[in-house]
């Protein structure tokens, strides 16, 4: 529980890129523009200056190899003064919430009280890597000093060095328990029984809600619309999520071939989060300082936790988190009026849906006896998730608070929660509050 | 393109060619140096520190006290004979080091003021003479010589340097060095134009002198215009263990180069070719001074040591009193006058904006935003249409990437410059700019609303300046809070290309206003005339009545291809047409309309344009006017004249008219009207005027400018002719704009 003499800390506002497909329209992006594009405009929004600000905090999974401290470079780019300093964060998948809790964190500590908070992945620039066998040749090379020596080195060479590693590909795989994340999906399918017809309906779903919600401006609201950096001229502004599927259907879906596990598995490429590129920015600050700016915020952060868990079932993190933060903040599942938990895999979510509900599964994984709840579908997820829009791993964290902040003026409710599940066996929540007079 | 010469000319120059100083009357006989000594002349050997810091070397700082930056005037050159003398009696010497008061500061060259005045070709053949046989001197000290500089090295400057062993620069932004006395109408005429080429070779050398281009620290090493790179700190303590042989310093060499191309009679004529056939397309003929250095550096390598002297001198001499290298000097001065605007009256500077909203992302908007962005400011740049947002960023990305390309920026520095434009939906967020430029639709209601709406966000001393080229700023100004920030900002298309910026005084414009307006158009590398507030300002109420005039000889049945060829001999950058095709027929004709309204029937625009055709002959940007042009993209396709221009031509009175009577009539009726301008003190003054005239209209240089064109065919005769052209029969017939001819203007200011 929090102290009550705690400060209450708000999220005061937030923007983000449009989440568009990798090696689409951000192609030719850096993440060092895109992460400054959005925090420039947040803070042109809001009338901050850049010299207000305690820190910048980003979270990104793969920073590009040349920017080693993304954040100072996006403060930099996006013309905040040398005198702030910036830190990148890293909790794989829940990286963008990482630097939301950090600067809460911070704050609670009376270090500070205002912090730019970034979310920030371009999976489109995820490099092929030379692998060891390449590099260890090319080592070889500059220490051959003789003649013969060298020729004895080149003729050592194989065509087979050449092989490049994805980066990928391989982060996307867990080292402990040797699964990519679509096989521990997978094995919450037969933990749970799930079918391939649960996964596709929830998916379609998925695709129906976020097309409803573009398409009734929903996401204008967070959305910036971005001119990305590109080889050839722009046409237009980019402003739409580009992986909603306006006529998604089951049929479809179910046509697909299970991609992780052949011929029985379940988890397709369409029932999966797709690979996106995308920035979120979020100004994180207290109930005070905002007022003090002249700023509305959008939701008070009431609680946050984090939890770990078995890495080959990393789908069930959103599980563990939640009943931490839920008790931190005093509240049940049942209080929450929207649920955003992160669609990685529809059967995960479908997983999750259960063991919330399960009383087995609080008994003998909980430490309760009872079940913490059935989750309301309405409440899930109302805007789509993941699968539709699309899963900027670094960036997910941002857009997951963003939406659910936006959702509690935007449906009128009054309690959120946004909870995800990380590779590597863990859960991050965050429970979001409503402050009153907040900005329809 | 001479315009874009004299556009480069000021700005390399920036802080070299120092002229603060008034030049006082010459003396009767010239000094023993064949310079003219000033009045205010400091007492002998004050302008030249000798020190010793250690045995054996000698250090010469050039440090005039009568100068702010010092040049080679009559008391300098009057000192360095003296210390040359002393230098070459003393036997004890192993190194000396010629170097400025400090390390960004080292010599301004040549007295440009005194190039103005004189008027004696004998004169200057005797000072060229003279300075030659002192820097012979420097070139035959026994010790070794270092150059050490750093700074704006220009022209007299540098050359003083190559008659050193070795040339340290210092490694810094603000290091410039080259030989850009081709830009003034003369040449390197104290052994540039022979120590040049035999440093660096005939190519580098007629590249350096041809363009005057002042090169940055690196791109001078790599070519040898230097020998070695230093750091400011370091400049003193390198050039002394040079001068004392304790550090090596090769000087630079070109090796066998040097035989197989400046001493190789056949390269050298093909260099001479190619490099008469660039002279040719840029000067036309009309400009001696690129010929006369082609001339003397072509044949450099092979002179005899004995004559160098003499050669410059002969040609220095017919140039610098020559009426181009007056008229460019001219030019010079009043460009660097209009850089005073950019400074308050008690000196100071104001800071440059770091925050700017530009509205309006059409080409005018998208060219000022993309300006302001390069110049490291922070462009929000406002539009409705996410579209012409998406096209104007496109471009400046475009722009940025030649810029990267051409490595006129560094990769960080073209990512900063893409970071600097931001485009926005709307007006949000400019809360922080200093200054707002609208570059939207004319008209007075919607520039009022943008203006309004901004005023709300930003702060109340945020200028507002409206880029109009024909709505009164006084009126844009009337309602809104503090209309004193709300000033005229005229930029000229394209924007990037054009160096002239009228900025325009409404009736309630402050000081202030006008000078920050102008210090940002400065940042921005352009040339700020500020004018009254009538219809048109200056240069469109100028080039109104010439492509107007135009027009009627062309409906009066004259060859479209032949009054362009004729204004271009004349020295236009561009014939009338293919101005009129460039500007667009709807714009010149809603600025035509402008000017009828302001100033009534002298103005009236004669209806040849509007019988040309619909929405799809509208100049370049459709394809067709009264050229056809090629496609976008088409690189290779040229320009022709439409075929079915006859069918507009509905008069044949001007189609036998002689070449004379063409050109006069499209240059007086300019001349006219400037008369005007002048009685109503539309801009400060003539030599105001005539700056207005080359850098705006692109107006002959080398006739220094619309004005300085009549007086120096004589205002008496102008008037003559003007009145003549008023008689005619077309003239008369016209009925409206027939007295765009009235000479009486003219012949008003023959009285003042």
């Amino acid at each position: 529980m929090i102290a009550p003499s705690a400060p209450s800390i708000v999220i005061a506002a937030g923007l983000r890129s449009p989440w568009i497909k990798a090696g689409g329209q951000f192609r030719g992006e850096d993440a060092g523009h895109l992460g400054a594009a959005v925090t420039r405009e947040l803070l042109a929004r809001t009338g901050v200056r850049g010299e207000q600000l305690d820190e910048v905090i980003t979270g990104s999974v793969g920073p590009p190899h040349d920017q080693a401290n993304l954040s100072r470079v996006v403060a930099l780019r996006a013309g905040i003064p040398q005198e702030v300093p910036a830190r990148t964060v890293a909790r794989n998948c829940a990286s963008g919430i990482e630097a939301v809790t950090q600067a809460v964190t911070e704050i609670r500590a009376g270090n500070g009280s205002l912090y730019m908070c970034l979310g920030v992945e371009v999976m489109s620039a995820y490099p092929l890597i030379m692998g060891r066998k390449l590099t260890g040749f090319f080592e070889r090379m500059m220490k051959a000093r003789s003649l013969l020596a060298r020729l004895s080195t080149l003729a050592s060479f194989r065509p087979s060095m050449l092989a490049p590693r994805v980066a990928l590909l391989e982060g996307l795989r867990d080292p402990i328990s040797n699964l990519l994340m679509g096989q521990t999906a997978e094995v919450l399918v037969r933990d749970f029984g799930l079918t391939r017809e649960d996964c596709d309906t929830y998916a379609t779903e998925s695709h129906h809600r976020a097309r409803l919600s573009r398409d009734r401006g929903r996401f204008e609201r967070e959305i910036l619309p971005m001119a990305p950096l590109s080889r050839k001229p722009i046409m237009d502004l980019v402003r739409h999520d580009d992986g909603i599927r306006d006529d998604q259907t089951v049929e479809a879906l179910m046509r697909m071939r299970p991609y992780f596990e052949k011929p029985d598995g379940v988890v397709t490429i369409g029932n999966s989060c797709g690979i996106t590129d995308g920035a979120c920015a979020l100004l994180i600050t207290t109930e005070e300082k905002a007022s003090e700016l002249g700023l509305q915020p959008l939701a008070r952060i009431r609680s946050y936790a984090w939890a770990g868990l078995d890495p080959s079932r990393m789908g069930l993190g959103p599980v563990f988190s939640s009943k931490l933060a839920l008790e931190q903040a005093g509240c049940t599942l049942e209080d929450m009026d929207v649920i955003e938990i992160n669609e990685a895999f529809a059967a995960q979510v479908l997983a999750c849906k259960q063991a919330f509900a399960s009383d087995k599964f609080a008994r003998e994984h909980l430490g309760q006896d009872e079940a913490m709840g059935e989750i309301d579908s309405v409440k899930l997820n109302p805007n789509g998730g993941a699968v539709a829009l699309g899963h900027p791993v670094g960036a997910t964290g941002g857009r997951l608070l963003l939406t659910a902040a936006h959702e509690l003026a935007a449906g009128d409710h009054n309690l959120a929660l946004a909870t995800l599940c990380i590779g590597g066996g863990q859960g991050g929540a965050v429970v979001l509050e409503r402050i009153n007079g907040s900005a329809a | 393109m001479e315009e874009s010469n004299m556009q480069e000319a000021p700005q390399s120059e920036e802080t070299v060619l120092i002229t603060e100083q008034e030049l006082s009357e010459f003396e009767a006989t010239p000094s023993a140096i064949g310079f003219p000594m000033p009045d205010d002349a400091p007492d002998p050997g004050t302008c030249i520190r000798v020190e010793r810091p250690e045995s054996g070397l000698a250090v010469v700082t050039f440090d005039s006290p009568h100068r702010s930056f010092p040049i080679f005037d009559a008391p300098l050159l009057r000192d360095l004979d003296t210390v040359l003398t002393e230098l070459e009696n003393d036997v004890t010497l192993k190194g000396i080091v010629f170097t400025g008061r400090h390390p960004g500061q080292f010599l301004a060259g040549a007295d440009v003021e005194a190039i103005q005045e004189i008027t004696d070709p004998l004169l200057v053949e005797q000072a060229v003479i003279a300075v030659h046989a002192l820097f012979d001197r420097v070139e035959r000290l026994k010790p070794r010589t270092v150059a050490a500089v750093g700074g704006p090295v220009p022209g007299g400057a540098f050359e003083f340097s190559m008659a050193c062993d070795r040339i340290l620069l210092v490694d810094d932004k603000s290091s410039r060095i080259g030989l850009p006395e081709t830009m003034l109408g003369i040449l390197p005429g104290w052994g540039g134009s022979h120590r040049l080429p035999r440093r660096i070779g005939i190519p580098g050398a007629l590249d350096c002198i041809l363009t005057g281009r002042m090169l940055p620290a690196k791109p001078a090493k790599k070519r040898g215009l230097v020998d070695r790179l230093v750091h400011a700190e370091d400049l003193a303590r390198v050039a002394s263990d040079i001068a004392m042989g304790r550090k090596n310093c090769r000087r630079f060499s070109r090796g066998i180069w040097k035989w197989l191309i400046d001493r190789n009679p056949l390269a050298t004529s093909v260099i001479r070719s190619k490099a008469l056939a660039g002279v040719d397309s840029k000067a036309n003929g009309k400009y001696p001074a690129p010929y006369a250095a082609l001339d003397l550096v072509l044949s450099a390598p092979g002179a005899v040591r004995s004559t160098w002297a003499a050669r410059e001198a002969k040609a220095i001499g017919t140039l610098a009193t020559g009426r181009v290298c007056k008229s460019l000097v001219g030019i010079f001065f009043a460009s660097e006058a209009a850089k005073k605007l950019g400074k308050r009256a008690d000196g100071s500077e104001p800071a440059r904006p770091e925050h700017a909203t530009v509205v309006g992302a059409g080409v005018m908007g998208a060219g000022i935003a993309s300006s302001l962005a390069l110049a490291r400011v922070n462009v929000r740049l406002g539009d409705l249409s996410s579209k012409a947002l998406a096209t104007a960023i496109s471009s400046h990305r475009k722009e940025v990437e030649k810029r990267r390309r051409r490595k006129r920026l560094q990769p960080h520095a073209a990512n900063a410059a893409i970071d600097h434009l931001v485009g926005v939906e709307g007006l949000l967020g400019m809360a922080r700019s200093e200054i707002a430029i609208e570059a939207v639709a004319e008209v007075l209601h919607v520039k009022a609303s943008v203006f309004g709406e901004l005023a709300e966000q930003l702060a109340d001393d945020a200028i507002l300046a409206t880029n109009t080229s024909s709505l009164s700023v006084t009126a844009i100004a009337k309602d809104l809070p503090h209309p004193e920030r709300v000033v005229g900002m005229h930029f000229f298309n394209p924007v990037k290309a054009m160096p002239l910026v009228e900025v325009v005084r409404g009736e309630e414009t402050s000081d202030e206003t006008i000078t920050r307006t102008c210090a940002l158009a400065i940042a921005l590398g352009k040339t700020p005339v500020v004018t009254r507030d009538v219809p048109g300002f200056l240069v469109n109420r100028i080039l109104g009545p010439y492509l107007d005039e135009a027009v009627r000889l062309f409906v009066g049945g004259a060859d479209v291809e032949r009054v362009d060829s004729l204004m271009l001999n004349f020295g236009m950058p561009m014939g009338p047409f293919v101005l009129l095709d460039e500007v667009g027929f709807d714009i010149a004709q809603h600025a035509a309309a402008s000017l009828h309204a302001g100033y009534g029937d002298r103005m009236e625009p004669c209806p040849g344009l509007s019988g040309m055709g619909d929405d799809r002959r509208l100049g370049r940007k459709t394809g067709k006017g009264f050229y056809d042009h090629p496609k976008p993209g088409d690189r290779k396709g040229k320009r022709t004249v439409a075929q079915d221009l006859a069918n507009f031509q509905t008069e044949s009175w001007a189609s036998s008219l002689p070449d004379a009577e063409i050109t006069d009539r499209l240059v007086y009726a300019m001349v006219g009207e400037a008369a005007r301008c002048l009685e109503e003190k539309v801009v400060k003054d003539e030599s105001t005027l005539d700056l207005a005239s080359v850098f705006g209209t692109g107006f002959a240089p080398f006739r220094g400018g619309l004005w300085s064109h009549a007086q120096r065919i004589g205002l008496e005769a102008v008037c003559a002719r003007m009145a003549e052209l008023h008689s005619r029969e077309d003239v008369h017939a016209r009925g409206g704009g027939a007295d765009r001819f009235d000479p009486a203007p003219v012949a008003a200011r023959m009285t003042e």
